[in-house]
């Protein structure tokens, strides 16, 4: 069955597509990845969702109930993290839980336990009397995420759950991410592809407030299928990209620290090449293999924006967002 | 009475039990939504009360701003004591309710603390109604601040100390709906005080709490009459010194309700749409 329910979805706003008839479908249980570059639609997408905005046109159904009719009650359904924290810096994190208990009608008699569980299963239970703004980023990301979860909701909308966060943290919270899956369907919004990959069992690609792909990870890669990539590192290393494009059968070329990939048809043709290549250009070839495409392989065909671009805009957004 | 008529009254009468009891239910659950709404908004004024509003630098501004203004009128000989008392806690109503309301609620939007009430199974009036209560509570308490030491300072004889509750009672309802007002107007700390000092001072000056009405010109008195200060400092002069005239304290009191009302729907509608 169905948690999310999206068809047909507009939003204009004056002047300006941030959605354009967008049409898709979660199912219960699974981890439904929103991947896109910046602009995309992914916030006017969590937005719609989660009651902050309302479509232009189309319908929304969450949990078999309509958002436009019964928006309170669909509310009551879902536990929505935002990228950055949205909990009292004042407050302690104590009572940040137990005032989201209230909001969410939480019975009296079960706030306190449930707060003293949540904010242990996080670590955080002797730090409870302690104010929010006395935490790092990573303590407010898991306080953030139980403060959705003390309703038991049945569909948890994650913003970006691990931008921003150290590599310790990231893999905390996509560890945890996976355990809370088991109780609730999860869908998230991500520019990291890689977790993306990792997480989701099905992705959606939206790009100019379009999706243009819905699949699972591994469909998505093997639409890359017609093409082959190979890893090559040379010493000396320098700017060989164009030379290497011009190679025959060469598609497209990109480098990755000391190494290039080459996007090609047919690998067995383009070997030969390549040494030749090496030993016309006085080049030492230090490693040579054939790849199986990447997620990240499948979204550059996709949307033709590099993943570096992404990634870039995201941190040039925040620090943008930061200084104003 | 024959048989198929016996069952065709029985099936007439089941099914008017089943629209009753659905007629009950759906009764039930509109007062229930109601009621939760309500709670909520208490919760999230509870919320407020403790993070945002009490809290001595808020009570401070409240009561310096009107306290200045009056010494200065005072020392120009410009006053008398029942100018004072009727019209000090009118204006530390005003100043500290409005200032603290609209700059909390912006404050909420600019640190993202906002969208935790909007996402939230609450409606988006209950959520006003929430932030508009505490502003009450705020405008309750530095009215009590105000009106007791300044009455017992003065030494005034106050005609109907139940009519000054109620005045204090609905001039913070209706300070507290204009702050809500303005913050759907601000994106910025420094704007929503700027708008609310753009209504706050023309009214301080407009709304017979320095001019006595009587000596107003008749144009300034339209104008005068477009103004919620007005009818508060009215209802407060008809508590304080001549509770006879309650004909025109009870249209104050309704005046200001209706004020209130108006600025919170109005409130309401803008931010909505605002915000998408």
């Amino acid at each position: 069955m169905e948690i999310i329910e999206v068809i047909d979805l507009a939003k204009r706003y004056s002047g300006f597509v941030a959605l354009e008839r967008v049409n898709l479908e979660v199912a219960e249980g699974e981890i439904f990845g929103l991947l896109g570059p910046n602009g995309a639609g992914k916030t006017t997408m969590i937005r719609i969702l989660t009651g902050q905005a309302k479509p232009s046109a189309g319908r929304v159904r969450i949990a078999g109930l309509d958002i436009a009719h019964d928006i309170v009650k669909v509310k009551r359904h879902i536990g929505y993290v935002p990228e950055v924290s949205n909990l009292y810096d004042e407050m302690s994190a104590w009572d940040n839980l137990i005032f989201a208990s209230e909001l969410y009608g939480v019975p009296r008699s079960e706030r306190e336990k449930r707060a003293k569980e949540l904010l242990e299963l996080v670590g955080l239970l002797d730090r409870r009397n302690d104010k929010v703004s006395t935490f790092s980023k990573g303590m407010k990301r898991r306080l953030t995420i139980v403060a959705a979860l003390i309703h038991k909701p049945d569909l948890l909308i994650l913003d970006e759950p691990t931008s921003g966060l150290d590599v310790q943290s990231a893999l905390t919270i996509r560890n945890f991410i996976k355990e809370l899956n088991k109780d609730a369907t999860v869908f998230m919004t991500t520019h990291y592809i890689e977790e993306a990959d990792q997480l989701c069992r099905r992705i959606a690609i939206i790009q100019n407030g379009r999706i243009i792909a819905v699949d699972r990870p591994e469909a998505l890669k093997s639409s890359m299928m017609e093409q082959q990539v190979i890893e090559v590192s040379f010493s000396p290393s320098g700017a060989l990209e164009d030379k290497l494009a011009c190679l025959a059968n060469v598609i497209r070329v990109s480098k990755g620290g000391d190494k290039f990939r080459l996007y090609v048809e047919d690998a067995s043709k383009v070997f030969p090449l390549l040494i030749d290549f090496a030993s016309e250009s006085d080049l030492r070839i230090l490693s040579l293999n054939t790849l199986k495409p990447s997620l990240e392989d499948a979204f550059v065909k996709i949307t033709g924006i590099s993943p570096n671009v992404m990634a870039s805009e995201k941190e040039l957004g925040k620090r943008s967002a930061d200084v104003g | 009475m024959s048989w198929r008529a016996k069952k065709n009254l029985e099936r007439e009468a089941r099914m008017l039990d089943r629209y009753d009891s659905c007629r009950e239910a759906m009764k039930m659950e509109i007062s229930n939504k109601w009621f939760d709404g309500f709670v909520r908004a208490l919760y999230i004024a509870r919320k407020d009360a403790r993070v945002y509003y009490f809290k001595a630098p808020n009570f401070t501004y409240g009561l310096l701003m009107p306290a200045s203004l009056f010494l200065a009128f005072s020392l120009a000989g410009q006053m008398n004591v029942a100018l004072v008392v009727s019209g000090l806690p009118a204006l530390a109503i005003m100043f500290g309710t409005m200032s603290i309301e609209a700059v909390a609620i912006v404050l909420e939007k600019q640190t993202g603390t906002f969208e935790r009430l909007l996402t939230a199974p609450v409606s988006f009036f209950s959520l006003l109604l929430g932030k508009a209560i505490s502003g009450f509570l705020f405008g309750l308490t530095i009215g009590a601040l105000t009106f007791i030491p300044i009455a017992l300072i003065t030494g005034t004889h106050v005609a109907n100390p139940v009519l000054v509750l109620i005045a204090v009672a609905y001039s913070s309802m209706v300070f507290s709906a204009l702050g809500v007002l303005v913050s759907a107007f601000a994106n910025w700390v420094p704007e929503a005080q700027m708008l609310s000092n753009l209504l706050r001072f023309p009214m301080t000056f407009l709304a017979g709490t320095f001019i006595p009405f009587e000596t107003m010109p008749p144009q300034l008195l339209i104008v005068a009459r477009l103004l919620p200060l007005t009818y508060c400092v009215e209802a407060f002069r008809i508590a304080v010194t001549d509770s006879t005239a309650i004909v025109t304290y009870v249209i104050d009191i309704f005046v200001l309700a209706l004020f209130s009302f108006i600025l919170l729907m109005m409130a309401s509608k803008i931010l909505q749409r605002k915000l998408g």
